[in-house]
């Protein structure tokens, strides 16, 4: 195994490689559509059917606590959740923990006919993932779930607003603290099985700095001619808590990074995937950024971030203040992977090795990725997460 | 040599066939028929394990099942504590529509984003789209059987009785047949159901579950194709037995044909062919022969199939419940192994052909007689070959016997197989001795005297058509009378099992109240009301892990005491200990766990092991696993039985109006007419099971008897003119054309009638083979031993009427010859 140490700082985030997953499960979907030979029925292909959901767009304002909770009227959300951590020996751990849902009826398309109140019937499809990470080992897992659109405490996957809480099966995200924002006090817990092997957590988050919007006000532009999503962060997580594995407990505390995003829009055909960063700086600062591969102008990469004060205050970076190029690639499960980093701000004078702790952090799922912590290191240092989807 | 030359001489040789077109016809009827059978049951075969191949990949199959003890439908909250609590359990629903023909198909609702992995979500993903798959309208996956069964298209909507339609159509190859698959919103609807009516979840998923649900562990359910695998090989060695029957034949044709064309290779050879090329040219016409008949063979081999198929299919279901389409899949593999085999086969049979004629000695050939003195060192060697394989035999016996009775299928087989060939490898010698002796004792009446020797020429031909002959014979006679006598011990072991006069199962979530209204009801002297459960058997002598078993609760009732059928038990009446707590067993598990009465055995309860005394073994027959019975009561105790169905037992010599009971119990309780079932009907369905499970055996049967007859049949007519030839001189010196036919139909008559009697020991060797050994290894249970006089006497009147029928042609051809051309026939030999 190749343990390359780390060189530069770089940007981040996870949701394209979310969009991916997605786009990848339309696509499949959209594929087999055409080639199942059953006769066409009433309920709408997916490619009209995005008519039906709404358009994330700029000069929206978001609402708090109401834009924790779902929403229905855009295809696709998440709440994506990703920690840094060190036990008492200071052995340096990573979690992820992710609740997917995709809409596979608007609420406003009536051509679906319903079968009633029958708790079996499904518009909303669900997906979570948990991943567990030490330096050596890699652990996932992922379920899935039917259910209506939430606000719903009675299904198997669901999410609400007030007292925020997100759930798939006994994993969930659920607010400590019923009467404040509900994103203040958060406790995470997953339990999983890979490989025989058992892995949990159970995190108590704190939230140490306001929440943040990220591009024209919570828009996040992904595509040169203007798709985007709506997208904000609590990036100022404190967590205490305990992970296991195989049985074994460990006290951990650590940095954590919470992600929301919804939309409706998929990527364009043109782009292959994403790069994602989503930065802890050791000075306070936070840095969000991301690489889109194509939907560019003129084909190029579209690149897009934030950079965080440590009091929470915003600088969006457009494409051209971002330098973000791959500099190590590893093979991981039969792909070539950049898996370290060159990231340059030069308005914020940023030079930066940003470099996956260990390569092996492949999310062997039914729609497969790259996910893992990363370490920082150059002007300045850090840990961190990365998602790259599309290899 | 050029090659023009080998073409001329493989031509020359070819040539011969032109002449003799009979003995062409006889090898290629050799080779189809051998083939045909053996294909036909191979065919059946693959086709059978294709389906469990597709049923056990099905969702439901490796996965334990979790449902409520009372029986009752589960709720979604149920589901939703579980899930929430981290058990991944997945919902499923179970049922059955009537469609508006009045077909029923099963229909299993299922949750694909929660079934364990593997367990089917990538077989909902690659066949269908899963939004389709979990959005109205739904989808109807089905396997193409079912497809071509319901008539229907992809995307047709079958409507059901009620009115209703189901989803949209959709084939999925990977399911099995007979099976309608769709998510379980739509089915919770269409079934009426108020919810799942259990969960899946992985075996190796720990959970505590509340004491109001319990968990059947997968391998409970017995793999399909295990259990199955004892059916299949009776069908093979069927297939066998007929294979080697069509391969005699075939090896008859080569013989006589190779003998006939020594002329003719001495003069290739003498024309300069070198002998290896000589065996090449031979090989090739054999490898030709081959292809022609095993193609013809393979062919018929698949519409046989095709029409066994459905009682095939019928039996495996009444059996095990196994569903097996009744359109043939045959895999690729399927028709390379019936071309080998019957290639291989054909090579088998050619091999010593071969052999002789790459040893032949130019100058020694075209003796007849050369051919006829290495028939008396042959009889030699089939002595001694005979003796060998009886010995196998006994020694497998003996292998068999230390062996557990449950095991040793294909040995015993193997034994069967060593007897039956050894014993036909014997018939010709004895024939021989035999005809020497009685040629000797009637020296003094020459016409019988020459009567016998002549058969004695005749004897290389004919007795290997009288091997085959023998081996049809005791086959037909051994099986017939282990069928015929499984017949009479089922039919009364049936009258003694089904006690009760009325059977009726209740829905669950009514079982109590229909039970106290049937209590009070008049008309009615008791209710005896079974239950079943599963738990599984530790620490028996014979097995270290532990054994899953079913458990059977009765009512011993006073008339269940009189008639339950009893093979063995602690004392004459071991009724009130059974009452007090012992248990009784059946003899699958008496024989698979060596436990008899008096001793004990311990199973696993919700309480934890518990020992149990056996009181009694009982038979069972077409139960496939263990079963241990205990009392009602007991069991639902000890294991928490869900409720089953109620034994009525009516007051005797009163007719009850069972329409008026269907009636009112549709009214009271809403419970569908056909759930309560009378005993005659019952007896009925068990006996129609019955025939149809040994419809196929019979067939094949009648079958193997016809080959041998084709054989009979085939021989004769090859070496007619011969043998007409040397009737000439007979008839010159004044013996009558009439009294020539008399003594040939006479000489045949008699060799196939030694043949029977040799037949009748073997087939009753074979039918105890059957019923002691193979029937308890392949089924677990053990049959008596009935002798049929009748089928003795069918046995040898059949022998006699086959080689007549078959004599019959040459005979009559000899009794229209002209005798002048018998002459000039002689003149030219």
């Amino acid at each position: 195994m190749r343990f390359t140490r780390l060189r530069r700082l770089v940007t981040s985030r996870r949701v394209w490689l979310t969009i991916g997953l997605l786009v990848m499960l339309a696509l499949v979907l959209l594929l087999q559509q055409r080639s199942d030979d059953s006769p066409p029925e009433s309920f709408a292909g997916l490619g009209e059917e995005t008519e039906t959901f709404a358009r994330a767009e700029p000069s929206h304002q978001l609402r708090f606590p109401d834009d924790h909770g779902p929403h229905p009227n855009y295809r696709i959300e998440w709440w994506y959740l990703t920690a840094n951590l060190h036990d008492t020996q200071g052995e340096p751990l990573g979690i992820q923990w992710t609740l997917f849902r995709q809409a596979l009826a608007s609420p406003n398309d009536e051509t679906a006919g319903d079968n009633g109140d029958s708790p079996w019937t499904t518009d909303q499809l669900w997906m979570a993932h948990a991943a567990l990470s030490t330096p050596d080992s890699h652990w996932l897992d992922e379920r899935f779930a039917r259910g209506k659109p939430a606000p719903d405490q009675q299904g198997q996957a669901g999410v609400e607003a007030q007292p925020f809480a997100a759930w798939l099966d006994n994993w969930q995200l659920r607010s400590r603290a019923p009467n404040g924002d509900g994103l203040d006090a958060l406790t995470v817990s997953a339990r999983g099985i890979d490989d025989d092997s058992t892995f949990g957590y159970r995190l108590d988050l704190t939230a140490e700095g306001p929440l943040v919007l990220h591009g024209d006000n919570g828009f996040s532009q992904k595509t040169a001619d203007g798709q985007g999503s709506f997208y904000y962060s609590q990036p100022f997580y404190r967590v205490e808590g305990q992970v296991e594995i195989d049985g074994e407990i460990r006290n951990v505390s650590g940095q954590a990074w919470l992600d929301r995003e919804w939309s409706s829009q998929i990527m364009g055909p043109t782009q292959q995937g994403w790069d994602w960063f989503s930065l802890h700086l050791n000075d306070g600062h936070k840095l969000m950024a991301f690489r889109m591969r194509g939907g560019g102008d003129d084909g190029e990469d579209y690149l897009s971030g934030s950079w965080i004060s440590p009091d929470g205050d915003v600088t969006d970076l457009a494409n051209d203040t971002i330098e973000l190029i791959p500099t190590e690639h590893s093979s991981v499960a039969k792909r070539e992977i950049p898996t370290q980093w060159q990231l340059r701000l030069p308005g914020q004078d940023l030079d930066v090795t940003v470099e996956a702790r260990n390569p092996e952090r492949w999310m062997d799922t039914v729609f497969p990725y790259w996910e893992g912590d990363v370490t920082v290191e150059g002007s300045h240092s850090g840990v961190g997460y990365l998602e790259m989807t599309g290899y | 040599m050029s090659l023009a030359a080998y073409r001329t001489a493989l031509l020359t040789l070819l040539s011969h066939y032109r002449r003799h077109p009979g003995q062409l016809v006889m090898l290629l009827v050799g080779l189809w028929v051998a083939s045909a059978l053996w294909s036909g049951v191979q065919a059946i075969n693959a086709s059978a394990r294709d389906s469990y191949a597709r049923a056990e990949a099905l969702f439901s199959q490796q996965l334990d099942r979790i449902e409520r003890r009372d029986g009752q439908p589960l709720r979604y909250e149920d589901f939703l504590t579980l899930r929430r609590d981290g058990a991944p359990v997945s919902p499923m629903v179970e049922g059955e529509v009537e469609l508006a023909d009045g077909t029923r198909l099963p229909v299993l609702g299922i949750d694909p984003l929660t079934l364990p992995e593997g367990g089917g979500l990538g077989a909902a993903q690659a066949s269908e789209t899963l939004l389709r798959f979990l959005r109205p309208p739904y989808r109807t996956r089905v396997a193409p059987e079912t497809l071509a069964t319901l008539s229907a298209e992809p995307g047709a909507t079958p409507t059901l009785a009620s009115g209703g339609t189901m989803p949209p159509l959709a084939t999925d190859r990977t399911l099995p047949p007979e099976l309608a698959v769709m998510d379980i919103a739509a089915a919770v609807v269409l079934l009426e159901a108020s919810g799942p009516s259990h969960l899946v979840i992985a075996p190796e998923a720990t959970l505590s579950l509340p004491d109001e649900w319990i968990r059947h562990s997968a391998d409970n359910l017995t793999a399909p194709g295990q259990l199955t695998d004892s059916f299949h090989l009776n069908l093979t060695a069927m297939g066998l037995l007929a294979l080697v029957v069509g391969l005699f034949i075939v090896h008859a044709a080569l013989s006589l044909t190779l003998e006939q064309r020594l002329g003719l290779m001495r003069t290739l050879r003498a024309l300069g062919l070198p002998g290896r090329p000589l065996v090449a040219l031979l090989a090739t016409e054999l490898l030709i022969l081959g292809l022609v008949g095993a193609m013809a063979g393979i062919a018929s081999g698949v519409w046989l199939a095709q029409w066994l198929l459905p009682d095939v299919a019928a039996s495996l279901q009444a059996l095990y419940g196994e569903r097996l389409g009744d359109e043939l899949s045959l895999p690729w593999y399927y028709w390379a192994g019936g071309l080998t085999v019957t290639l291989g086969g054909l090579l088998t049979a050619g091999a010593s052909s071969l052999w002789h004629a790459a040893r032949l000695d130019i100058l020694a050939m075209g003796r007849s007689q050369a051919w006829h003195g290495r028939f008396q060192r042959q009889l030699t060697g089939m002595a001694v070959a005979g003796g060998l394989l009886w010995l196998l035999a006994i020694g497998l016996g003996g292998w068999l016997h230390q062996l557990p009775p449950r095991a040793g299928l294909t040995l015993g087989f193997t034994m069967i197989a060593a007897a039956l060939l050894g014993s036909a490898l014997w018939l010709p010698p004895l024939l021989a001795s035999l005809l020497a002796v009685l040629a000797r004792t009637l020296r003094h009446r020459p016409l019988a005297q020459w009567a016998f020797a002549d058969v004695n020429l005749q004897l290389p031909r004919l007795s290997v058509a009288m091997m085959a002959l023998l081996i049809a014979l005791s086959a037909n006679l051994g099986v017939s009378s282990m069928v015929d006598g499984f017949r009479l011990t089922f039919l009364d072991w049936l009258d003694q099992r089904l006690v009760a006069d009325l059977y009726l199962r209740p829905p669950a979530d009514r079982y109590e109240a229909v039970a106290d209204w049937l209590r009070e009801r008049d008309g009615i002297d008791a209710l005896l009301p079974t239950r079943d459960s599963e738990t599984r058997l530790i620490d028996t002598p014979m097995q270290s892990t532990a054994q899953p078993v079913g458990l059977y609760g009765v009512t011993p009732h006073p008339r269940l005491r009189e008639r339950w059928p009893l093979l063995d038990a602690i004392s004459n009446d071991p009724w009130p200990a059974f009452q007090q707590g012992a248990v009784m067993i059946n003899e699958q598990l008496a024989l698979s766990s060596a436990l008899s009465p008096g001793e004990t055995l311990t199973l696993r309860t919700p309480q934890g092991p518990r020992a149990f005394q056996v009181a009694a073994v009982y038979a069972d027959y077409g139960n496939p696993r263990g079963e241990v019975m205990l009392t009602t009561e007991r069991l639902i105790e000890r294991f928490q039985a869900p409720p089953g169905s109620i034994g009525l037992v009516l007051p005797p010599g009163r007719a009850t109006d069972i329409s008026a009971l269907r009636d009112e119990l549709s009214q009271h309780f809403g419970i569908s007419r056909d759930s309560l079932i009378d005993q005659a009907t019952l007896k009925q369905q068990s006996r129609t099971i019955f025939e149809r499970t040994f419809a196929i055996t019979r067939a094949l049967n009648g079958l193997t008897l016809g080959v041998a007859g084709i054989a009979l049949l085939t021989s004769l007519l090859a070496q007619a003119p011969q043998r007409r030839r040397q009737l000439a001189p007979l008839w010159a010196q004044g013996v009558s054309r009439r009294r020539l036919t008399g003594i040939g139909l006479c000489q045949l008559g008699g060799t196939a009638l030694i043949t029977a009697c040799l037949a009748v020991p073997l087939g009753l060797a074979l039918a105890w083979s059957l019923v002691a050994k193979i029937n308890v290894a392949a089924f677990g249970w053990r049959l008596p031993l009935h002798v049929f006089p009748e089928h003795i006497a069918t046995t040898l009147v059949l022998a006699v009427a086959v080689t007549l029928l078959a004599a019959l042609l040459p005979a009559w051809r000899l009794w229209r010859l002209p005798p002048g051309h018998l002459l000039r026939e002689f003149d030219a030999s």
